[in-house]
């Protein structure tokens, strides 16, 4: 390189090597974190279907009805592939001492060529000899053990069948073992998957034909394709019709997915503006270092587009070794982050693809930063009047600011700490650097740590003081005295009748599908919280229901609802109250009103325990009782809802390791950049005498004090990103507060604690001063 | 030879004030110069006279609160900050007390930056104005690693590197001992007998009597005026 301005930025940036590196890894880990995450994001979508095209996943799902002439009416349909009927009922199930709800599901013949095929992960399918054997979803098998060989009973409707496990399967169907839509996040126990040949579905369900037609349509069909065939379904009778993104495993994995899409792109933008700041602090000191020296240079003619490209070249360059770092790093971490979330969430096909297109967006946006950190200072530098920048600070006083002024009497304090006060107002846009250091590190540490521990108070929350019950139990209709034969299994310590039913709640032109319950009047099952964070109690007359009700429908408390059950006529009924839970969207009213809406008798109850009892005992011995026929135990569902947040745990961990990084590289620069700066005032000090500690002292004091001024900002920005990351994870289904608590004040004193390491290498540095070096070229 | 002759200075009814109010100071008022193409005049005066002010908007760093500005025969008198810049690249080198040179290029590279900085394409010169300045052997040089003395005359080869009508050295000498300061007027001197305007502020009075011309400031006025008939030989002046 024979140029000497390139030569110059070069060798610059070799002189500050620490600081260069720290934010060449800032951005490095937001162009990592865009690359891994965005990959990531869209392997996840492709290996789901990777999935769905090789076990040709249905696009259109209908039950009930007549599907021969269903079947025959899309069958040549323009963009249809595949049309396929089958059998699947829900039935009770026994597995082992454990009563559920078993789903049996027609079985594609064993030739292939049919719609929803199993992947086979254990076992072998159905002997085509034998009328008795049934291969069990992965899910079920996980959750009860099973294996090939064992035995479940199926209840027809008249009688139990003795059925055996051939073998595991795995179906696009129940990537998530979602029962149905309102379901999604249930007790596993309570549901099991049995794919049979069809015709033992049929004799387990005591039914004659099939009641369902799935529909495959081509790679190539269009909406209007896909809009006709669901046309000639209905003209045909179909009234359950279930497209392939209301399928409730494809549905409740796309809403996790999505609930993530905005961190993916908001955290690496947090990032990268976090490595744009602290380098725009680095070349913004950098300059002032050099104000008479750009002065002589602009008083010589240099051009001022020269002076802005010489200085953005400082941006550039640590931006473009950051980004390259980071684009493979990205590809490394996509390739780890696809791999661990398909191994947790067991996938069938795990797509990792490296796009070039993801790569160039992340190189730019790194770059971007660079460039755009440098161009503001650059402008700046480039705008500086020669005059006033050749005489520098060397004529301008400074300003005594009222801290000085103040200090100077305070003569009992030590002269080191003295030195820190002043120095703290003698340049206010240094010390305004070294804040924004602490500022950024707290908002990158709190922005993915209220995330988790937001997430996790939202979890204990429900758990812990919104569903009080240790377990819910169904109840066939008609069962007689099931309350007081819970009241004496072993473990039980208190029994409430609840009544649980789907309904569809409308209003103002709108509907919204959810769950009704009810308790008793004074239920110590469950807790109401009203949004203001008061307990109420349940409403003699009305129904209470979640806030995310009042913006889904347009309601307002005193309102009336209208609300359609599963079965049976709508009834009107008064918004008593909205209630603040974090799981979900239910309505709640008193048994009387719920069983008067719904027109339904008891048909489950509420249970608590006694401390310390052992859970698969009750479960054994509820379940065991006539009349039960399912059992939601309340750990089992939160246990559940944890794996369901599995991305969201990996991403948000990975944002807290990498944030805490991102923070300390921040400190780092922001601390030892005001060190480069004043090598020549400590260098001057150094040769007049003063000890190396007593102004590694001063110095320490100043950038902690600088430190701390800055943790109130941090913590009030910090809270603002992570409750608008929070707000991007809300929807019908959670509804988050942000909640960091002690754990602001915790990372506040990390960030302190952080800052007070940053000194150590400071003090290194000033130990390391050439000071012989430095005064000469300060004289000059 | 008089076609060489280049860097003439021409001022008319020039002042400046800094501040308003009772906190005004008047640095220049109604300031009448005329300096003659390829003359080395001298600015004496004691600080705080106007020196610095008058030197500053000669080479259009600084712009006058009225008065007319011909340097190197353009009026520069009101011209935007952009084109005055074209102008100092055009006609205009300084030279500072204080040298700034970037410590992190060497001696050549200095030179070569502003060359770079300015969009001059002739680095063919640099090692000619390096060996003018006598510094041939320290082009490898660190500002670090040179003297106060050679790297001022760095400072005059970077100002003579985009070959100006009119050198503005402020206090060139100010920080040198007297040998090296010394070198540094016989620089300036032969800048001068090449043809090119030179205008040395200075407040020291031997250092001026190297100059053609002499002019005294005194509170932001010129007070004299001389021309010097016969010019010190600056190998051979002491202070």
């Amino acid at each position: 390189m024979n140029r000497a301005l390139p030569k110059k930025t070069l060798r610059d940036l070799r002189r500050r090597l620490p600081q260069v590196v720290a934010i060449g890894a800032t951005v490095m880990l937001g162009v990592l974190l865009f690359v891994a995450s965005y990959d990531s994001f869209r392997n996840v979508q492709a290996s789901y279907d990777r999935t769905y095209v090789r076990t040709h996943f249905a696009d259109v799902t209908v039950t009930g009805g007549d599907p021969d002439a269903m079947s025959a009416a899309v069958r040549h349909a323009v963009g249809v592939d595949r049309v396929a009927t089958r059998t699947q009922v829900d039935r009770p199930t026994a597995i082992g001492a454990t009563k559920l709800v078993g789903r049996v599901v027609g079985m594609p013949p064993p030739s292939g060529g049919d719609i929803n095929e199993i992947d086979l992960v254990a076992g072998r399918l159905p002997d085509p000899a034998r009328d008795d054997q049934v291969v069990v979803e992965r899910h079920t098998a996980d959750t009860f053990g099973i294996s090939a060989g064992t035995p479940v009973q199926v209840f027809d409707g008249t009688q139990w069948h003795d059925v055996t496990v051939s073998g595991v399967g795995q179906s696009p169907e129940y990537l998530w073992p979602a029962r149905n839509r309102q379901d999604v996040l249930g007790d596993p126990h309570t549901f099991a998957v049995l794919f049979a040949p069809e015709s033992l579905a049929r004799t387990l369900s005591g039914r004659a034909a099939p009641n369902q037609v799935l529909v495959e349509m081509t790679s190539t069909a269009t909406q209007s394709d896909h809009d006709r065939v669901m046309g000639l379904l209905r003209s045909v009778g179909a009234v359950d019709i279930e497209d392939r993104a209301d399928q409730p495993s494809n549905a409740a994995l796309h809403e996790s997915l999505h609930g993530l899409s905005g961190m993916a792109i908001g955290f690496p933008a947090l990032f990268l503006t976090a490595a744009a700041i602290a380098e725009y602090v680095l070349i913004t000191r950098l300059i002032h270092t050099e104000r008479p020296i750009i002065g002589t240079l602009l008083a010589l003619g240099a051009r001022r587009g020269a002076v802005v490209r010489h200085y953005v070249w400082y941006g550039a360059v640590i931006a473009v070794v950051g980004a390259l770092v980071g684009v493979l790093a990205g590809a490394a971490a996509t390739s780890a982050y696809t791999t661990s979330y398909a191994s947790l969430l067991a996938l069938p096909d795990t797509v990792i693809e490296h796009r070039i297109s993801t790569a160039v967006i992340g190189f730019v946006l790194g770059l971007a930063a660079g460039v755009f950190a440098g161009l503001v200072p650059a402008v700046a530098a480039a705008r500086t009047a020669p005059a006033e920048a050749i005489r520098g600070d060397r004529v301008r006083p400074n300003r005594i600011g009222p801290l000085t002024r103040l200090s100077a009497r305070w003569t009992l304090i030590p002269v080191t700490a003295r030195m820190a006060l002043r120095s703290l107002t003698r340049n206010r846009r240094r010390t305004a650097a070294t804040m924004v250091g602490g500022v950024l590190a707290l908002v990158l540490i709190l922005s993915s740590a209220g995330m988790l521990t937001s997430v996790r108070a939202m979890l204990d929350v429900e758990f812990g003081s919104v569903q009080r019950q240790d377990a819910t139990i169904l109840v066939a209709p008609g069962a007689n005295n099931v309350g007081a034969q819970l009241v004496a299994v072993p473990g039980v310590a208190t029994v409430e009748p609840t009544t649980m039913a789907r309904v569809t709640v409308a209003m103002n032109g709108h509907t919204y599908p959810t769950s009704l319950t009810g308790f008793e009047p004074a239920t110590v099952m469950h807790s109401f919280r009203t949004p203001e964070g008061t307990a109420r109690a349940l409403p003699a007359d009305g129904v209470l229901a979640g806030v995310a009700l009042a913006d889904k429908l347009g309601v307002r408390v005193g309102d009336n609802l209208t609300v359609v059950p599963a079965a049976g006529p709508a009834s009107k009924i008064r918004l008593a109250g909205l209630v603040d839970e974090p799981l979900g969207t239910a309505l709640y009213a008193t048994n009387t009103i719920a069983r008067s809406m719904t027109n339904a008798g008891p048909d489950g109850y509420l249970l608590r325990f006694h401390d310390d009892v052992d859970r698969d005992r009750v479960r054994a011995g509820a379940t065991a009782l006539t009349g039960v026929v399912a059992y939601n135990d309340t750990h089992a569902v939160e246990h559940q809802l944890d794996s369901y947040l599995v991305i969201f745990w990996v991403f948000a961990g990975a944002m807290l390791v990498l944030g805490g990084l991102l923070a300390f590289t921040v400190i780092y620069v922001t601390m030892t950049v005001n060190l480069a700066e004043r090598t020549g005032e400590l260098a001057t000090l150094r040769a007049a005498g003063a000890p190396v500690r007593r102004l590694t002292t001063a110095f320490a004091i100043e950038n902690l004090l600088a430190t701390l001024l800055a943790v109130p900002m941090g913590l009030a920005a910090g809270i603002g990103a992570g409750w608008l990351f929070l707000r991007s994870f809300n929807n019908d289904l959670f509804n988050l507060h942000l909640s960091v608590g002690p754990t602001a004040l915790v990372l506040a004193v990390a960030v302190v604690a952080a800052a007070g390491v940053s000194q150590l290498p400071a003090a290194r540095l000033i130990n390391r001063i050439d000071v012989a070096r430095v005064v000469r070229e300060r004289a000059q | 030879m008089t076609s060489h002759l280049r860097g003439g200075v021409r001022l008319h009814g020039v002042s400046k004030t800094y501040g308003e109010g009772a906190a005004a100071v008047h640095a220049l008022q109604e300031i009448e110069l005329d300096v003659p193409a390829g003359k080395f005049a001298a600015v004496l005066g004691p600080s705080g006279s106007g020196k610095t002010t008058l030197l500053n908007i000669i080479g259009g760093i600084e712009s006058a609160d009225s008065g007319k500005i011909i340097v190197a025969g353009q009026d520069i008198s009101g011209r935007r900050p952009r084109d005055l810049g074209a102008f100092r690249r055009a006609h205009v080198g300084f030279v500072f007390q204080f040298f700034n040179l970037i410590s992190t290029l060497t001696a050549y590279e200095n030179v070569q930056a502003v060359i770079e900085l300015t969009g001059c394409r002739d680095r063919g010169r640099i090692p000619d104005l390096l060996a003018a300045v006598g510094l041939s052997d320290r082009g490898a040089h660190f500002p670090a690693q040179l003297s106060g003395g050679e790297q001022q005359r760095v400072a005059i080869a970077r100002a003579l590197a985009t070959d100006p009508d009119l050198v503005l050295a402020d206090e060139p000498a100010g920080a040198l001992d007297v040998a090296t300061g010394r070198r540094v007027l016989e620089l300036l001197q032969q800048t001068s007998r090449s043809g090119c305007g030179v205008i040395m502020v200075t407040h020291n009075e031997a250092a001026a009597e190297v100059a053609d011309h002499i002019v005294r400031m005194r509170d932001g006025a010129i007070v004299s005026e001389d021309r010097n008939a016969m010019p010190a030989d600056a190998s051979t002046i002491r202070w």
